[in-house]
């Protein structure tokens, strides 16, 4: 039987192949409307985001404070950098925060994906609820978590200190506040990646598989799980790059308060940046961050794309 | 149909342009009608409609003069941009912070030293703009209007409990034990905004800031330590110590109460007392218009030592070399006139910085008469501290923890770390 990639590469590389001899004796180039479609795109990318990139790299090599005069200070703004506590607890803490939040929302999110995948009674009614969360904004939906942590809870659970204190303000446990906000929201996302994969898999292996006897724990095991680990790939490395930036939750909750123990690297550079005046540190920092996130990302895909089943 | 828009167009497009330029042109051209029109940066929303007022008052005296107000969101940005760009307004007003003693440092502002309208202000209004920073040895802004950082104090329960008002600072923990023995609770905490414990630090670090203690702590740059000359760790431990104390008398759950909660529980009668500034007294008054309030500076050990703290709230200022200087300054004189003043202050709450203007009859303002008529005021002490040390975080964290050891070597370590790491600009 030929699977189903093989089926679908099959037909158009035949055609193209046609296709393609044909172009090639008209002309050996692409005619000039590819062009005019290229070139907008390749100069409103490099205008809008590889400029400013570069200008950035550039101004952290500087010690502007985001007006005025400025000098070049070679590699200090990088050198300082690595003996500020302050900015070493923010990666601790970003990192912690990434950590944790991806494995709950991958967890979560393929749970629910499999329950909306399944013959269920208003399918796509529970598909658009587990949605919702993904259309509101943030710092909206962060403010009505706030009020719900802050006076809800307080009220709900007073028998428990932790939250009758509410949770916010406590410096050890406020991040796990974050936390739920963050996996409340990312969730509705990774649950359509999934529900995605989850439909490319063939019916007839489940089939199959239940008339060997596999039992519905084995079945996940053994094909559901590997034939969807592309978007389990996709979905980790995606989840903890954007949990490595976390931004808007905390600016909503906790304003990286108690203290500084939820301050979080991109919350650093913001406040550092704009209102701390060290404009040129911070955009070292952010450099810095960058390069960060660009290693981790390419490490995931090397680890988890190693243990994808290839069919 | 589509030729005749066309023919529209073109005049439309080439009228938007021109008008845009006349615009843009037109403040730095002296129009040939002899009406000179000033461009007024002003920075106050809520004084938006006080200035209109001032302002229309002030065209009708000076025909030949023509103030244009611009209330800008975000100020402290839009003048640095501004400046920046050589595009200095003619009037400047400015909230009198850190910032702003960053840009007269820089010498962009006008030197007031030689006029006139400078010997009615307050001396001491003056002096705490000077520690701000100022270009050399000038006169850099003029001080408008002032607020008042001190202890709230519900009037009705002082006097029902025969309490007065506290003079030194046993007097304050002695208010507060009878205060806690007659079942009414002292203060109302609001340590969910982290920026509320920040006004009772600045009024108790003020007193080890006397005597020029930021000026060495700039000296010493990163040696700054537990072994300098001056430092938080030596000399702010009886200061912090006190906050914390002052803490001990906040009602149940004041970590996740805000600023409003605090506010409204104030003015509801829920608390005798309330670390907060003047700025909190019209939020108090939109809960209870009743309310009888004053105003009490963090008192010291000493009777009649206490300094109030006070921060300029609004300052006046220009630009260094200003083609229509003559105008920007009879606007000047014009607003620092007491009549103008004292109705811009009476609205606002605040109190007018000129010595001659009357303080409108609240009694919450009337209350810190005398310590602006003794220039017994000092100026906010986290002014003086580098925006990039994390002060409010590290305030809050200690009066969740009461760590003063750990609270002091944060900010003697960040302070340290921001000087090793700020690279003065050099020439050329």
């Amino acid at each position: 039987m030929a699977t189903l990639t093989e089926a679908v590469r099959s037909t158009p590389a035949g055609s193209a192949r046609k296709r393609a001899t044909r172009t090639r004796t008209d002309s050996s180039r692409a005619s000039a409307t590819y062009y005019w479609m290229v070139w907008p795109a390749v100069i409103a990318f490099a205008a809008f985001h590889t400029l400013p990139v570069v200008v950035g790299i550039f101004f952290s090599f500087t010690n502007y404070a985001g007006y005025g005069a400025w000098n070049f200070v070679g590699l200090s703004n990088y050198l300082n950098l690595f003996r500020d506590d302050r900015v070493l607890q923010a990666y601790g803490f970003s990192f912690l925060f990434a950590i944790v939040a991806t494995i709950l929302t991958n967890a979560y999110s393929l749970a629910i994906a499999l329950g909306l995948n399944a013959k269920i009674k208003a399918r796509n009614f529970w598909r658009g609820v587990y949605f919702v969360p993904y259309i509101l904004a943030i710092l909206v939906i962060g403010y009505v978590f706030q009020f719900f942590f802050s006076n809800s809870l307080p009220k709900i659970l007073s028998g428990i200190p932790l939250f009758r204190d509410n949770i916010l303000t406590n410096e050890t446990w406020a991040w796990t506040a974050i936390v739920a906000l963050a996996v409340w929201q990312a969730c509705a996302f990774a649950i359509i990646i999934y529900l995605s994969g989850l439909q490319t898999i063939p019916a007839e292996l489940y089939e199959a598989s239940s008339l060997d006897g596999a039992s519905p724990w084995r079945q996940f095991r053994s094909i559901t799980f590997p034939l969807i680990g592309a978007f389990f790939t996709i979905n980790v490395v995606l989840s903890l790059k954007g949990f490595l930036q976390v931004f808007d939750p905390i600016v909503a909750l906790t304003n990286g308060g108690p203290g500084t123990s939820t301050e979080s690297v991109t919350l650093l550079i913001f406040r550092g940046g704009f209102s701390g005046g060290e404009f040129a540190y911070q955009t070292a920092n952010a450099v810095v961050f960058f390069i960060v996130i660009t290693i981790v990302s390419l490490f995931q895909f090397r680890v988890l794309q190693r243990r994808e089943a290839d069919f | 149909m589509r030729t005749t828009h066309r023919r529209w167009i073109r005049p439309l497009a080439v009228a938007a342009i021109a008008a845009t330029a006349a615009a843009v042109g037109g403040c730095a051209q002296q129009p040939a009608d002899g009406v000179t029109t000033l461009n007024f940066f002003q920075f106050k929303g809520e004084a938006l409609e006080d200035f209109n007022e001032i302002i229309a008052d002030f065209e009708a005296e000076n025909p030949d003069i023509r103030v244009v107000q611009n209330q800008v969101a975000d100020a402290d940005t839009a003048i640095r941009t501004l400046l920046v760009k050589d595009r200095v307004p003619d009037v400047i007003t400015l909230n009198a912070n850190g910032n702003f003693g960053r840009l007269a440092q820089a010498g962009v502002f006008y030197d007031f030293s030689e006029e006139p309208v400078l010997d009615t202000i307050n001396p001491a209004v003056q002096e705490i703009l000077a520690d701000l920073g100022t270009y050399g040895d000038e006169v850099n802004g003029l001080g408008y209007v002032n607020n008042a950082n001190g202890i709230i104090y519900n009037q009705d329960i002082f006097d029902q409990q025969g309490l007065e008002v506290p003079e030194t600072w046993d007097e304050l923990i002695a208010v507060c034990d009878a205060l806690m023995d007659a079942g009414i609770q002292p203060f109302y905490g609001t340590l969910a905004d982290s920026w509320t414990g920040i006004p009772s630090w600045n009024a108790l670090g003020a007193y080890p800031a006397q005597d020029g203690f930021f000026d060495k702590m700039r000296e010493q740059g990163a040696d700054v330590g537990p072994e300098s000359e001056v430092s938080f760790e030596k000399d702010f431990t009886e200061a912090m110590d006190r906050q914390y104390q002052l803490y001990s008398y906040m009602q149940e759950g004041y970590r996740g109460k805000t600023y409003d909660d605090g506010n409204a529980a104030f003015a509801r009668g829920e608390s005798a007392m309330l670390l907060q500034g003047i700025w909190a007294t019209n939020p108090i008054k939109q809960v209870n218009s009743d309310i009888r309030m004053g105003i009490f500076p963090y008192p010291t050990d000493e009777p009649g030592e206490s300094l109030l703290v006070s921060g300029v709230d609004v300052v006046f200022t220009l630009g260094k070399d200003n083609p229509k200087h003559d105008a920007a300054m009879r606007f000047i004189d014009y607003v620092f006139q007491p009549e103008v003043i004292e109705r811009f202050a009476q609205s606002q709450n605040m109190v007018p910085s000129v010595e001659d203007a009357e303080l409108s009859d609240d009694p919450a303002l009337q209350s810190v008469r005398p310590f602006f008529e003794d220039q017994r005021i000092t100026g906010f002490i986290d002014h003086q501290i580098p925006p990039a040390v994390p002060l409010i975080p590290t305030d809050q964290q200690f009066l969740f923890d009461g760590d003063t050891e750990k609270a002091l070597q944060t900010l003697d370590s960040e302070w340290a770390k921001v000087a090793a790491r700020t690279i003065p600009v050099t020439g050329e």
